[in-house]
């Protein structure tokens, strides 16, 4: 049962059972202005109505569970890094409100486990989406209006339209498009017209130079990282996640191990982990937005909401680039058989983006000329070594196992 | 994009203060920078005209919220050298050990600063972690954390509390422990030398010439501090080297500065375990301290930033007739220009942080 | 070079005059005003004094007496086999009416704001100075605050 297929059943219900039936009712009402209910309810008893309906559910589906990971990447972002720092993180929660409540009207608190106040924190996000949601949107005297709006409308649609378009497993796909990731990178790439829009419409230098800085970083990232890819894509000659997924499954390697992509690739295993990593604006590669000299850059001018939201689009970011990097080098489901593919892939994905966050409070931030130096002189050679290596693994490798009957390796 | 001028301050994270430095930019190189002061100007050497000599240790206590209690020092220094006053050997040694624990301090507040300067926020919590621990220290004695108002004309408020010793030696292990553990996380760490190597360089010469004293000195190779060079208190009788860095990579530019620093601060445990062991009892308050004081005079003392120099004239009453102040800073900044041109705009905050900031002594 | 020779080459130096002792290491000078650059000069480039640690005015009313603390911080100059560093404190006494006097800031770069700061709060006037700005106080500041004559009851506009 794949979700799409779980998605069609449900629309067929809801069509039979709820929507075709209310129409009817609709169009029985007044038979002589039944034109549009009376269409509609045979378009929904049609094929291409149940179709429809059914693609809704699953893209629903898809974002709800994206903006769920969202939720707990942010959450695990602050515990890990209080931790990291010698913190505690944020602590606010249910029961901490129970004793705020007790403490206020001037008993003592009853529930004295871990001190007081105490708990993992979670609902401090409601907190956070509560204050942004009521603070005041404040649009600078001298900005563009209408770029300064549009700016975060492009950045945070098109890195939510990201979420419904990388597969969970086979069968958890909102999407199946044949060319799935080059979608998700041409999905990835519309964000820097986003960035520099809002970037120049704040009529502000430094989120200018932000903004800048952002189309300069991405543009000198987004070669070797699809030269990085392309190793993947001539293994699998595919476009499509499932079969790249599939590949790496049937792959194995000594005793029977499973070899997933990084184990051959593995230079382009590194060449994408830098450059995904620069590509969602992470530190060490965050420039675009450095507060200690750009304060925040090209998101300086923008508050409450839109701020909030450029925050999430953020990290919705970094939850498809973890999720590329696991369906490309890190085999994607593909795990023993007890725990449910979703899981698996759900794990690595976080596996990554725990990485990740150790990182962000380990390093300092690198200066524009070294990462652009970084990015053109040497990660741009190693995707192409990378690329050799594997026409040299498909193409003429084969040819040496029929005549000198090497092991069994590839 | 065309040259020009970015307004940095006087609200912004690279001024560690209050004050704008405008700097001209030709795409992201530096072309030229204007500082500009007076954001926190007290005037606090006019106030000081009003006041008696011993008022004025409250004034001097509020120059730097980093590092208050060296330029309290500083300025008794200089009014018993005006009044000509002897202080007990006790009260000198405990002058000494605080001193280097308010360096201590404000190194770590220094090094705290200056790692979110290059995007590194997780620096500031450990540094400011241990800058806790010897606040703790010094509110010991003092009985505050920030403000000590510790050092009197004549000697200190008090002397030490039982046990002092002990805790001091518990804490200065912990804190060798940890500079330890850190150098794998900042000096050997390759990103952070990427950031700070062969960045915001000048010679030792040139330093000397635009004002520049105190380990920005040092981390150019000259050999200069003012403890062993124009000596106070008991800084000749203790154990201990100047730092400075030899020439080689990481010479004369932020990563040497830096090094200096957490050289000092291994220094500074060295000297205070040293007083320690040689501290003598008696009083810790000099029998006779004069009111009243005439003729003039000056003393220069290391303060954790550079050379602090204290200049007094006295006209018979009870009151200073002339104040003047000499912060390291000022002349540090006013330099600015000659050190932040040719390089890029994200290396602003590693210079800038790299010189140890401090405005309250700078705008006086 | 040494402590000693340095003093007895600044008594026969034109200008100086009342050479003492404070402290070991610290020679104070008075200088008439008219040599006051040709002697910042020499000493510079022959003594070995290449910091200029403080530029202080002092109003002595009716006078003003201008203290220059200069210092040799490389250890060329020695002071009797210790490891201090030499020091100079020249006084300069200038008229009222005219309280200017030749700028140091080409020969010590340090002594460029130290002499914006002398004319902002004590009103002297360096000539030749690249840039003789107020530093501390807002431009448009009316008098100079630290003078003793400064009333403070006419400046009541707020900054």
């Amino acid at each position: 049962m794949t979700l799409f297929g779980l998605c069609k059943t449900m629309a067929e219900l809801t069509a039979e059972k709820f929507i075709v039936p209310v129409l009817e009712f609709q169009r029985n009402l007044f038979p002589p202005f039944s034109y549009p209910a009376g269409d509609l309810a045979d378009w929904f008893a049609s094929e291409g109505g149940i179709v429809t309906l059914a693609w809704i559910y699953a893209v629903n589906i898809a974002f709800a569970v994206g903006m769920t990971n969202l939720i707990l990447v942010i959450h695990l972002e602050r515990k890990i890094a209080a931790r990291i720092q010698d913190r505690r993180g944020p602590m606010l929660s249910l029961r901490a409100f129970r004793e705020l409540g007790e403490d206020l009207a001037g008993e003592a608190p009853t529930w004295r486990f871990k001190g007081n106040y105490s708990g993992i924190g979670i609902i401090q996000n409601m907190a956070d989406g509560i204050k942004a949601i009521t603070k005041e949107l404040i649009i600078p005297n001298k900005a563009d209006k209408f770029l300064f709006s549009m700016g975060p409308i492009i950045f945070i649609s098109s890195s939510v339209f990201l979420l419904v378009l990388f597969p969970l497993s086979d069968r958890f796909a909102a999407s199946a498009a044949p060319a799935g990731l080059m979608v998700i990178m041409a999905a990835f790439s519309i964000a820097p017209i986003g960035v520099l829009t809002s970037g120049w419409a704040s009529n502000n230098k430094y989120s200018m130079i932000g903004g800048m800085r952002s189309a300069a970083q991405l543009m000198s990232y987004e070669i070797p990282l699809l030269l990085s890819m392309a190793g993947v894509f001539l293994l699998a000659g595919s476009y499509n996640p499932v079969d790249i997924v599939e590949q790496q499954r049937e792959a194995t390697w000594l005793f029977g191990l499973p070899m997933w992509n990084f184990i051959p690739q593995f230079i382009g295993f590194i060449v994408f982990m830098i450059c995904i990593l620069a590509e969602v604006e992470r530190v060490p590669f965050d420039l675009p937005e450095a507060e200690a000299e750009l304060v925040e850059g090209w998101t300086t001018e923008y508050s409450g909401i839109r701020y909030m939201l450029f925050l999430a689009a953020e990290y919705i970011r970094g939850f498809a680039g973890a999720a590329v990097a696991t369906i490309l080098f890190l085999g994607g489901w593909a795990g023993p058989w007890p725990v449910p593919p979703e899981i698996w892939f759900l794990l690595k994905v976080y596996l990554i983006i725990i990485f990740w966050i150790f990182i962000r409070w380990t390093v300092p931030r690198i200066r524009t000329d070294q990462i652009l130096e970084l990015g053109w002189k040497k990660l741009l050679p190693l995707s192409l070594i990378n690329i050799l290596i594997v026409i040299f693994m498909v193409e003429i490798y084969p040819y040496f196992d029929d005549i000198v009957n090497l092991p069994e390796v590839f | 994009m065309a040259e020009m001028w970015i307004s940095m301050g006087p609200q912004h994270p690279m001024t560690h203060g209050l004050w704008t430095l405008k700097v001209k930019v030709d795409g992201e190189t530096i072309v030229d920078a204007d500082p500009e002061l007076g954001y926190l100007h007290r005037s606090v050497e006019k106030m000081g005209e009003r006041r008696k000599y011993f008022m004025n240790t409250t004034l001097t206590d509020r120059l730097c919220y980093a590092s208050s209690t060296t330029w309290t020092h500083s300025y008794v220094l200089a009014v018993e050298e005006l009044m000509e006053v002897e202080v007990p050997t006790r009260a000198q040694y405990i002058r000494t050990i605080m001193l280097e624990l308010q360096r201590l301090a404000s190194h770590l507040m220094w090094a705290g600063a200056y790692m979110p300067d290059l995007g590194h926020i997780t620096g500031a919590l450990y540094f400011w972690r241990d800058r806790e621990l010897f606040l703790n220290l010094l509110e010991l004695p003092s009985g505050s954390r920030l403000l000590y108002n510790y050092m009197r004309i004549g000697g200190v408020k008090r002397d030490l509390p039982d046990g002092f010793e002990q805790k001091t030696e518990r804490i200065l292990k912990l804190f060798e422990q940890r500079l330890d553990e850190y150098a794998d996380l900042f000096e050997n760490s390759k990103i952070f030398r990427m950031r700070t190597e062969d960045v915001g360089k000048f010679t030792g010469t040139q330093a000397m010439n635009m004002g520049i004293t105190g380990p920005n000195l040092r981390g150019c190779g000259v050999k200069h501090d003012l403890r062993v060079e124009d000596t106070y208190e008991i800084y000749e009788e203790i154990d201990w080297d100047i730092c400075t860095r030899e020439a080689g990579p990481g010479y004369s530019d932020c990563f040497s500065r830096y090094m200096v620093r957490i050289d000092e601060m291994k220094e500074s445990v060295r000297i205070i375990r040293d007083c320690f062991k040689k501290m003598p009892q008696g009083p810790t308050m000099s029998s006779r301290v004069p009111v009243r004081a005439s003729g003039e005079a000056f003393r220069r003392t290391e303060d954790s930033r550079g050379e602090a120099l204290m200049y007094l004239v006295g006209d018979g009453s009870d009151r200073p007739y002339r104040w003047k102040i000499k912060s390291p800073m000022f002349t540090t900044i006013s330099a600015c220009p000659h050190y932040l041109k040719g390089y890029k705009l994200a290396d602003i905050p590693a210079i800038m942080g790299s010189i140890d900031i401090c405005i309250g002594e700078t705008d006086k | 070079m040494n402590f000693k020779d340095l003093q007895k080459e600044l008594k026969a130096i034109k200008g100086v005059s009342n050479l003492s002792l404070i402290r070991q290491n610290v020679i104070k000078i008075d200088l008439e005003k008219s040599v006051s650059k040709a002697f910042f000069t020499k000493l510079k480039e022959d003594f070995y004094f290449e910091h200029c640690s403080l530029i202080t005015a002092v109003d002595n009313q009716p006078d003003f007496e201008l203290v220059y603390h200069l210092s040799c911080l490389s250890g060329e100059l020695t002071v009797d086999d210790t490891k201090m560093s030499a020091m100079i404190e020249v006084h300069i006494h200038l008229k009222r009416d005219s309280p200017s006097i030749d700028s140091v800031s080409d020969l010590w770069f340090g002594a460029n704001w130290h002499e914006r700061e002398a004319f902002d709060l004590m009103g002297i006037y360096f000539v030749g100075h690249p840039d003789l700005r107020r530093v501390l106080l807002p431009e448009g500041f009316a008098g100079h605050p630290l003078r003793k004559d400064y009333v403070y009851e006419i400046h009541e506009e707020e900054w």
